[in-house]
């Protein structure tokens, strides 16, 4: 009942050569639906850490000066509770900073090292009643000329784009993804398929002598696995062409509110990984329903 | 080392292979099959390794009711019981001891044991010498040899051979049925399902034959018919 490494392998081995084309065909299609997953998902990344400051409604972020006095400080705030047209706002702290940039670059200790809650400036992050582009750009720039602010920031319509068509357009490649994902299963499926039937003599051979049954189904389900991991691998360098693309967009677009379009390589990896592994799962699934329903025993 | 009780077999539900056929076989003995095309012969055969299940009716091996064998043990049944076939079920892409070695490999012998066992058993059918050979460049005698290797190899307890003469001309046969009687002389319980009238009156064994699903003969040393 011993199942050698040796033999699985070697009848892996030789099943790949027999079924050349169809195994090409099942690997690529593997390869582009872990790559458009993966892609989609560091996309979403990439808006989320784009786009954090942007939540609930908040239209403009007024930075104070990192030395700003406390009665300064309190002057801003009165002027944030009393305006009419300012419906809530939200003080950040140094300390609350601090954490934020921890969360965003957490992945490299080295960044996060050379920054202290000090440098960091507090802000308030400001909803104003109306939204409309004209009126908030007319607020920003009353709270630019206040003493002690260092600068205020607003979410122009592009950032407000990005994060509407990035929700829409990473569901729709998730979709994708998930139909390709499923195309690559029964694909893998077909393959093995046609394995079994390529080799029906041997099986025969193996059933009358009394090979079990999994050690007649573990060489083929093998090579569903492998096929799944090939994918899986190859798809971690085009994973991470996508992500070189965004840093191009980062250079591209001159607006300073696209900083941190970005992604932790480290993320990458692990994404990468984490579809080497749906890979694996997609390969084992295709090969385990062929081998369950077509090796009758 | 065999016993069918009251066994009955239908396939789909409308052609009777075997009707209420009983039947006990000896350790050592050998037993012909005998009777017309479709008169249940291979039925029988592939009852006793549980490639077919009895709609009715008990079948023991080795002192097992193997109706009551979890499906995962069958293999463990299969390797002891050899098989023979009128077509051999050669691999074709595999040499005379790659063939016999697989019968070995895939049941997860070491390869010391393989190492040893096969050209031994090669050596019992007479092949050493054409050990590296592809069963095509093999008579179909040589062909059968090496295909009764393959089923020997793994010494089973019980050796079922369905027209393992059929493909062969008289002389081969009667090679073929001269290297069964030196197996069924080591112990080996021999079942052999033929139409080869000279050969069964030859040997005069134990004779069992079927018609229409029915056993109608049993009878100890006897001849076709």
């Amino acid at each position: 009942m011993s199942l050698k490494l040796d033999y699985v392998l070697r009848e892996t081995a030789s099943n790949f050569r027999r079924n050349i084309t169809l195994t090409l065909a099942t690997v690529i299609t593997v390869t582009i639906s872990l790559t458009l997953l993966g892609a989609a998902l560091l996309f979403g990344d990439a808006v989320d850490n784009a786009t954090v400051r942007w939540k609930d409604g908040v239209e403009f972020i007024v930075f104070v000066d990192p030395e700003i006095s406390p009665e300064l400080e309190e002057d801003i705030r009165r002027q944030l509770v009393d305006s009419p047209e300012i419906s809530d706002f939200t003080y950040i702290d140094k300390d609350e900073a601090y954490a934020e940039v921890q969360d965003l670059l957490g992945d490299s200790p080295e960044l996060v090292e050379v920054i202290t809650p000090e440098r960091l400036p507090a802000s308030f992050r400001v909803k104003p009643t109306d939204t409309l582009p004209e009126r908030v750009d007319e607020l920003a720039a009353a709270f630019r000329a206040q003493p002690g602010v260092a600068r205020v920031v607003t979410a122009s319509e592009t950032i407000r784009a990005i994060e509407d068509l990035s929700s829409g357009l990473r569901q729709r490649v998730i979709i994708i993804a998930i139909v390709l994902l499923v195309a690559a299963t029964v694909l893998i499926l077909n393959t093995i398929r046609m394995a079994l039937f390529s080799r029906r003599r041997d099986i025969e051979v193996m059933k009358l002598v009394g090979a079990t049954n999994w050690f007649i189904r573990v060489p083929f389900m093998f090579e569903g696995l492998i096929q799944g991991l090939i994918g899986g691998v190859i798809a971690i360098p085009l994973i991470w062409l996508t992500n070189n693309f965004f840093s191009v967009i980062n250079e591209d677009v001159t607006l300073e509110l696209l900083r941190g379009f970005t992604v932790d390589p480290s993320r990458v990896w692990t994404l990468g990984f984490q579809m080497v592994g749906l890979g694996a799962v997609v390969g084992t699934v295709g090969s385990g329903i062929a081998v369950s329903r077509f090796l009758d025993t | 080392m065999i016993r069918m009780e009251n066994v009955t077999k239908v396939y789909k539900g409308e052609v009777l292979a075997l009707q209420n056929a009983s039947c006990e076989v000896q350790r050592g003995e050998f037993v012909f099959l005998v009777g017309p095309s479709g008169s249940g012969k291979s039925t029988f055969m592939r009852l006793l390794n549980k490639e077919e299940k009895p709609d009715r009716g008990r079948v023991f091996v080795a002192g097992r009711d193997i109706g009551k064998l979890p499906s995962w043990k069958v293999p463990f049944l299969r390797r002891n019981i050899g098989c023979v076939f009128q077509d051999f079920k050669l691999l074709p892409n595999k040499t005379v001891v790659q063939n016999v070695a697989f019968a070995l490999e895939v049941i997860g012998s070491p390869r010391s044991v393989i190492k040893t066992k096969v050209p031994a058993i090669l050596e019992l059918v007479g092949l050493s010498k054409k050990m590296h050979n592809y069963p095509d460049e093999l008579s179909g005698g040589e062909q059968q040899r090496v295909s009764i290797a393959r089923a020997f190899v793994n010494r089973p307890l019980i050796l079922l051979a369905d027209e393992p003469t059929g493909n062969l001309d008289p002389n081969t046969s009667l090679g073929i049925m001269t290297l069964l009687d030196r197996i069924n002389r080591t112990g080996t319980t021999v079942v052999m399902a033929t139409h080869d009238r000279s050969i069964v009156d030859k040997m005069r064994r134990r004779v069992v034959e079927l018609d229409r699903g029915q056993i109608v003969r049993d009878q100890s040393r006897g001849v076709y018919e």
